[in-house]
C-alpha cells in the first residue's frame, strides 16, 4: 500500500516544490473557470454582469483563503518556507557585515575548539580497538605484596593456562630490542617477544604472509619474526615478496613471517620517550634457564575471555588459581593474587580523564561564545524592532517570526563551523607539533563523518541556543511603541536584565575555566621546580648498543665501553663523561630485589627491590649527583676486585635506619647471589617522573657486574651547548667500532622536557581554551557596558542638565556592569569549587581548592572586567546634556 | 460551513469520490452535480470544495487532467485513480456501518 502510494504523491510532490509558480496559476485558473461559470449561470438567471459576478464571489466565499487552503494541501510549504528564511537570513547577514563577521568568528572560535576536541575524543577513545571483538580483551596481573599490579612469569602462565577455564586464549609479550643490521646503518628497533598465540588473542591477523606457528614456540626454532607495517615500509621499501625472507638481528638470521596490517595497535605505552614497537618475535621460552623461575616476574599476560564470560567471573576464578598456587608455593608467591583490566582501560584509561576534561572545557568555551553571540543578538534585536513590528502587523505569526530570526541564527553558526572546520582538520598536525605525552592511536584522529555530523548538530544547537532569548524578545514587541515614529528603541528593563544574565553567565563560565588552567599551570611549575637530584643542563645523551660475536666475550664488551669513555672523555669541549644502563626520567627502569645482609626475609620475595644503575666510575660525578658518604666508584674497581656497590639516601633510609650503611652487604637480584659491599651513599635520582618520589636506587660498576649491559647510554657533560658535540660523539663511537648503532643523540633536558609533555599538552589546550573563553568576556562586557552607555545617553543627558556630576555618571554604569561581573565570579568560584576535583589526578601538590588560584584568578578577572566596563563607561562622562537632549 | 445539514466529518471526501467515480468532471460540474443529486440537502461551499479535491489530489485518490470542458474552455477535470477507487470502498464500508448503527440506535423504541 505505502510504496504504491508513493508513486502518486511523490511527483506531486516534487512538482509543487519545483514548478510551485507553474501549480499556483494552474490554481489561479482553475478557481478563475469556476468564478466565470458561476457569473455566467447568474447571468442566465437575470443578473446583470457586474451583479452576477459579485454573487458568484460571495457564493464562493474567500478566494484568497480558499488558495491558501489549496496550497497547504501540498504539505511542502514548510521547505518553501525554509527556503524563503534561509533566502531572507542570507540577505539580513550580508547588509551588516561586521555584525556577520564578528558573530561568525566568534562561533568559528567556539565550534572550532569543539570539533578539534571531538576529533580528538572521538579517534581516542570513541573509536573501538582495532582488535576482534576488543571488550573480551583483558591483561592479567599478578600483583605484589604492597597490592601493586605487576608483571607474571612463564612457570605461573603455564598453570594459569591449564587451569583456568575462563580463557579463549592466554598469551604472553615481553619486551625486545633488537638491532636490526643489513643494507643502511645498524638500527635499534623496538619489539615484543610473544607467544605464538599473541595475534591469534587480539585477533589480528597478518596483512601479508602468516602468523606464529606453535611449532616455532620453543627455543631452538623460535628466529622467527612478524614485522610491523611502518617498519617494512621504512626499512624494507614494502618489499611485497619479504615473506620468508631472512633479516639479520643481533647478527642473527630470523625468518620474516608476515606483515601487520597498516591499522595495528600495539599494546606498549605510547611514552614520547620510547619508540613504537615496530617488529615480534615468536617467545620460543627457555624453561630451563635460570630465570624461568617462579618469582622471575618478565613477561606480561594478555586474555579473551570466553564469550559470555563476565569478568568478575574471570576475575574469581583466577582468584582462587592463584591462592592455590600461593598454597603450592608459599616461598614465590604473594597472598594478594592477581587482578585482570580490561584492555581498553590499561590503553585508554590514563588519558580518558585529560580528554574529558578538555571536551569540558572547550564546551564551557562554546557556551561563552553563544553567551556573546546572544549579546550581539539582542543588540542588534533592538534595531529591528521596527522590521519585526512592521512584518507581525503585516499577518506573520510569532511563531513564523521565531523561526525566520532561528534560521538566520543557525545560518551564522552554520557559516561559524565552516570557518572552525578549517583549524580543526589540522589538529592531528598541530598536536604532533605540540607534542602529546602518551596519548595513544593519534594517527585516528581526523576530521571524519562522524566528526562532520557531530560539528553540524553542534552548529544547529548553538545557533537555536544563542538565538532562543533574543527571538522570543523580538517575537512579541511591544507594537504600538515601536511602530511610533522616531521611538527610541529601547529594549526596556527585561533587556537589560538579560544583557547582564549573559556577562553573569560568561564570567562564571570563563572564570571556572582560568581557574583550571592556573591549577594546572600551577602543577607544571611544581613539577618543574622539583630537583631532578641531578645536574640537568649541558649534558648530552646518546644511547649505543654493542652487539656481535666479538662482545659475547665480557672483557671485550667491558673494554668497548671504556675506551668509549675515554675517547670521549678527551674530546675537546668535553668536561666529563660516563656511561649508565638506564638514564634517569628516561622512561624506563631495571628493578632488582635488594637482599641485605641480616634483613632477609623468610620469603625473600618480600624483601625490598630497587632501581639498579649499571654505570662507568665517571657516571655519577658526570650527572652532577652528590655522593654524601663513603666514596665514588672507581677505576680499580675492576672484575677482579671485591665488588662494590653504591646506593642512594632512600635506600640507606629504608634499609639501615639509624645504621651506617657504609660497609654493609648487600645481595641483588636473587638470595644465591655474592655478596656486594656498600662503599657509599648518593643522592635520590628522580627515575620515573619528577612528580614520583625518588625509590630505592643502587648503582654497581659495569666493570664488575656479571653481566654487563651491551646497551649503555653515554652522558656527556660539555662545556658549551651540548647539541654541539652530537656530531663529534658519533664520530668517536664509530671510530670505535663502526657497526654498533647510536641513537637517541638529545640534550639531557629534553628527557626532562619529555617527562613532562603529557602534563604540558594539557596545559597548553586547557590555557588556550580559558585565554578564548576570557577574551570573548572580555568583548562581551565591553560590549554590553558600550550598548547600556548608547542607550542611556539620553537618561544621562537629562540627569547632567538637572545637574548631576560627570563621575556620577560614569559610576552608575560602571556599577551596573560590576555587579554582573561579581556575580559572576561569586558563581564561578562556586562552581569552580565543585568542578576542580575532576582535575584532582591530573594536579601535584597543588589542592584542587588551592588557596591562591581561587583567590588571584578572580581578581585578575575583576581587574580586566573593570577596565572592559570603564573604557566605554567613560562615554558617560563625555556626554554632552545638549546634544544628548537632541539624541535620535 | 454551510446552513442545511453539517456535513459529517470526512463524509465530503466520500461524496467526492463516488460522484468522480460515476464521470471524470471539473471543480464546477462537481459543486453542480452535487447540488442536483443530494437535492440541494447538502451544501458544500465553493470555498470549501477546492480545498477538499486538492487534498484528494495530494493523498493520491484522483488525478486531474487539463481538458477542454462543453464550452471550450481549458478546464481541470479529476478522474479517480485506482487507488482513489480503493479509498472509495472502504470509505463507503466505513460509511455503510456508521449510518446503519447510527439507524439502529436513533430507531430503538422507547420504554
Amino acid at each position: 500500500m505505502r510504496p504504491k502510494h508513493w508513486l502518486y504523491t511523490v511527483p506531486l510532490r516534487l512538482r509543487s516544490l519545483f514548478r510551485g509558480c507553474r501549480v499556483d496559476l494552474e490554481l489561479d485558473e482553475e478557481l478563475q473557470y469556476h468564478l466565470e461559470q458561476k457569473t455566467h449561470e447568474y447571468i442566465r438567471k437575470g443578473l446583470g454582469p457586474e451583479e452576477a459576478r459579485y454573487a458568484a464571489l460571495r457564493e464562493f466565499g474567500g478566494v484568497t483563503q480558499a488558495k491558501e487552503k489549496c496550497r497547504d494541501t501540498r504539505r511542502v510549504s514548510w521547505i518553501q518556507d525554509l527556503i524563503q528564511d534561509v533566502r531572507y537570513g542570507a540577505r539580513m547577514l550580508r547588509k551588516a557585515p561586521g555584525f556577520t563577521a564578528v558573530a561568525v568568528l566568534t562561533l568559528a572560535l567556539g565550534i572550532g575548539a569543539n570539533t578539534a576536541i571531538f576529533s580528538l575524543v572521538s579517534g581516542v577513545l570513541l573509536r573501538p580497538l582495532p582488535y576482534r571483538d576488543p571488550a573480551r580483551l583483558v591483561t592479567i596481573w599478578e600483583k605484589d605484596d604492597l597490592g601493586h599490579p605487576g608483571n607474571t612469569t612463564f612457570a605461573t602462565y603455564t598453570d594459569w593456562k591449564a587451569m583456568s577455564k575462563s580463557f579463549e586464549e592466554l598469551a604472553l609479550y615481553s619486551s625486545w630490542q633488537p638491532t636490526l643490521t643489513g643494507s643502511s646503518d645498524p638500527e635499534q628497533l623496538s619489539g615484543l617477544r610473544v607467544t605464538n598465540n599473541y595475534f591469534r588473542t587480539l585477533g589480528i591477523r597478518p596483512a601479508l604472509g602468516r602468523d606464529f606457528r606453535s611449532e616455532e614456540d620453543t627455543p631452538s626454532s623460535n628466529k622467527v619474526v612478524i614485522l610491523g607495517h611502518g617498519l617494512w615500509e621504512r626499512r624494507f621499501n614494502s618489499d611485497p615478496n619479504i615473506v620468508g625472507k631472512t633479516i639479520s638481528l643481533n647478527t642473527v638470521s630470523y625468518v620474516v613471517a608476515g606483515v601487520l596490517p597498516a591499522n595495528f595497535q600495539s599494546l606498549m605505552s605510547m611514552d614520547p620517550r620510547g619508540s613504537a614497537v615496530e617488529i615480534w618475535r615468536v617467545l620460543g621460552y627457555d624453561a630451563s634457564q635460570p630465570w624461568a623461575c617462579r618469582t622471575c616476574h618478565h613477561l606480561v599476560a594478555i586474555g579473551r575471555l570466553r564469550p559470555g564470560v563476565a569478568l568478575a567471573q574471570a576475575n574469581a576464578e583466577m582468584g582462587t588459581i592463584s591462592a592455590a598456587l600461593w598454597k603450592a608455593y608459599p616461598k614465590d608467591y604473594s597472598a594478594s593474587g592477581v587482578v585482570l583490566t580490561p584492555l581498553r582501560e590499561q590503553l585508554l584509561g590514563p588519558v580518558s580523564t585529560t580528554l574529558y576534561v578538555l571536551l569540558a572545557a572547550v564546551t564551557l568555551v562554546l557556551l561563552v561564545a553563544c553567551a556573546n553571540l546572544a549579546n550581539l543578538l539582542l543588540a542588534r534585536a533592538t534595531r529591528r524592532d521596527r522590521e519585526i513590528a512592521v512584518r507581525t502587523a503585516l499577518g506573520a505569526a510569532p511563531g513564523r517570526i521565531v523561526r525566520q530570526l532561528l534560521t538566520e541564527n543557525c545560518l551564522l553558526a552554520l557559516l561559524g563551523a565552516t570557518v572552525g572546520l578549517m583549524p580543526a582538520y589540522w589538529t592531528p598536525k598541530l598536536l604532533a607539533a605540540l607534542g602529546t605525552g602518551d596519548l595513544p592511536r593519534l594517527a585516528e584522529v581526523r576530521v571524519d563523518g562522524r566528526v562532520l555530523l557531530f560539528t553540524l548538530v553542534l552548529a544547529l544547537l548553538t545557533g537555536v541556543v544563542s538565538g532562543m532569548a533574543p527571538a522570543f524578545r523580538l517575537s512579541n514587541p511591544n507594537l504600538h511603541d515601536s511602530l511610533k515614529e522616531g521611538a527610541r528603541g529601547s529594549s526596556g528593563w527585561a533587556g537589560s536584565r538579560m544583557r547582564s544574565l549573559l556577562v553573569v553567565s560568561e564570567v562564571t563560565l570563563s572564570l571556572t575555566l582560568l581557574i583550571g588552567a592556573s591549577l594546572l599551570l600551577r602543577t607544571l611549575t611544581q613539577v618543574l621546580n622539583v630537583a631532578p637530584g641531578f645536574d640537568v643542563s649541558h649534558v648530552l645523551t646518546m644511547r649505543t648498543s654493542v652487539l656481535g660475536q666479538k662482545y659475547a666475550d665480557n672483557n671485550n664488551l667491558r673494554q668497548f665501553y671504556v675506551q668509549a669513555v675515554e675517547r670521549v672523555r678527551a674530546l675537546p669541549g668535553v668536561e666529563a663523561a660516563g656511561v649508565v644502563s638506564e638514564i634517569p626520567l628516561g622512561g624506563n627502569m631495571d628493578q632488582y630485589g635488594f637482599h641485605a645482609e641480616g634483613k632477609l626475609n623468610a620469603n625473600p620475595e618480600l624483601d625490598p627491590s630497587a632501581v639498579r644503575y649499571c654505570v662507568s666510575p665517571g657516571y655519577r660525578s658526570t650527572m652532577g649527583i652528590p655522593l654524601l658518604r663513603g666514596r665514588d666508584l672507581a677505576e680499580s674497581d675492576t672484575a677482579e676486585q671485591p665488588q662494590v656497590v653504591l646506593i642512594n639516601e632512600a635506600a640507606a633510609r629504608q634499609v639501615w635506619p639509624g645504621e651506617d650503611p657504609l660497609g654493609k652487604r648487600v645481595k641483588i637480584g636473587g638470595v644465591d647471589q655474592p655478596w656486594w659491599t656498600v662503599v657509599g651513599v648518593v643522592g635520590d635520582v628522580h627515575q620515573n617522573g619528577l612528580d614520583l618520589a625518588p625509590t630505592m636506587q643502587f648503582y654497581v660498576p659495569h666493570a664488575q657486574w656479571p653481566f654487563p649491559d651491551s646497551d649503555m647510554i653515554f652522558a656527556i657533560r660539555t662545556a658549551g651547548p651540548p647539541e654541539a658535540m652530537a656530531g663529534a660523539g658519533r664520530q668517536t663511537i664509530r671510530s670505535l667500532d663502526p657497526n654498533q648503532p647510536i641513537s637517541r643523540v638529545m640534550p639531557l633536558e629534553d628527557y626532562v622536557g619529555l617527562s613532562v609533555q603529557g602534563r604540558r599538552f594539557s596545559l597548553v589546550l586547557l590555557g588556550a581554551f580559558a585565554a578564548i573563553a576570557f577574551l570573548l568576556s572580555v568583548v562581551g562586557i565591553y560590549g554590553v557596558t558600550a550598548y547600556t552607555v548608547t542607550q542611556r545617553t539620553r537618561e544621562i543627558g537629562i540627569r547632567m542638565a538637572l545637574g548631576a556630576q560627570r563621575r556620577d555618571m560614569v559610576m552608575l554604569v560602571l556599577r551596573q556592569g560590576l555587579l554582573a561581573v561579581l556575580g559572576g565570579v561569586a558563581l564561578g568560584i562556586a562552581i569552580s569549587a565543585v568542578l576542580t576535583r575532576f582535575l584532582a589526578s591530573m594536579l601535584f601538590e597543588v589542592k584542587p581548592l588551592d588557596p591562591a588560584t581561587f583567590m588571584l584568578v578572580p581578581v585578575l578577572l575583576v581587574g580586566v572586567a573593570v577596565l572592559a566596563c570603564w573604557l566605554p563607561a567613560r562615554r558617560a562622562m563625555l556626554v554632552d546634556p545638549v546634544v544628548a537632549l537632541h539624541h535620535e | 460551513m454551510s446552513k442545511p445539514t453539517d456535513l459529517v466529518q470526512g463524509t465530503l471526501d466520500l461524496l467526492l469520490l463516488k460522484i468522480l467515480a460515476l464521470e471524470p468532471l471539473n471543480g464546477f460540474g462537481l459543486s453542480q452535480r452535487l447540488k442536483q443529486v443530494s437535492g440541494d440537502v447538502l451544501h458544500v461551499s465553493d470555498g470549501s470544495l477546492y480545498p477538499a479535491l486538492h487534498k484528494l489530489e495530494q493523498e493520491g485518490w484522483i488525478t486531474a487532467e487539463w481538458k477542454p470542458s462543453e464550452n471550450n474552455r481549458r478546464a481541470k477535470f479529476y478522474s479517480l485513480t485506482r487507488l482513489g477507487r480503493k479509498q472509495l470502498e472502504s470509505e463507503a464500508d466505513n460509511w455503510g456501518r456508521l449510518s446503519s448503527a447510527i439507524t439502529r440506535i436513533v430507531r430503538l423504541k422507547e420504554a
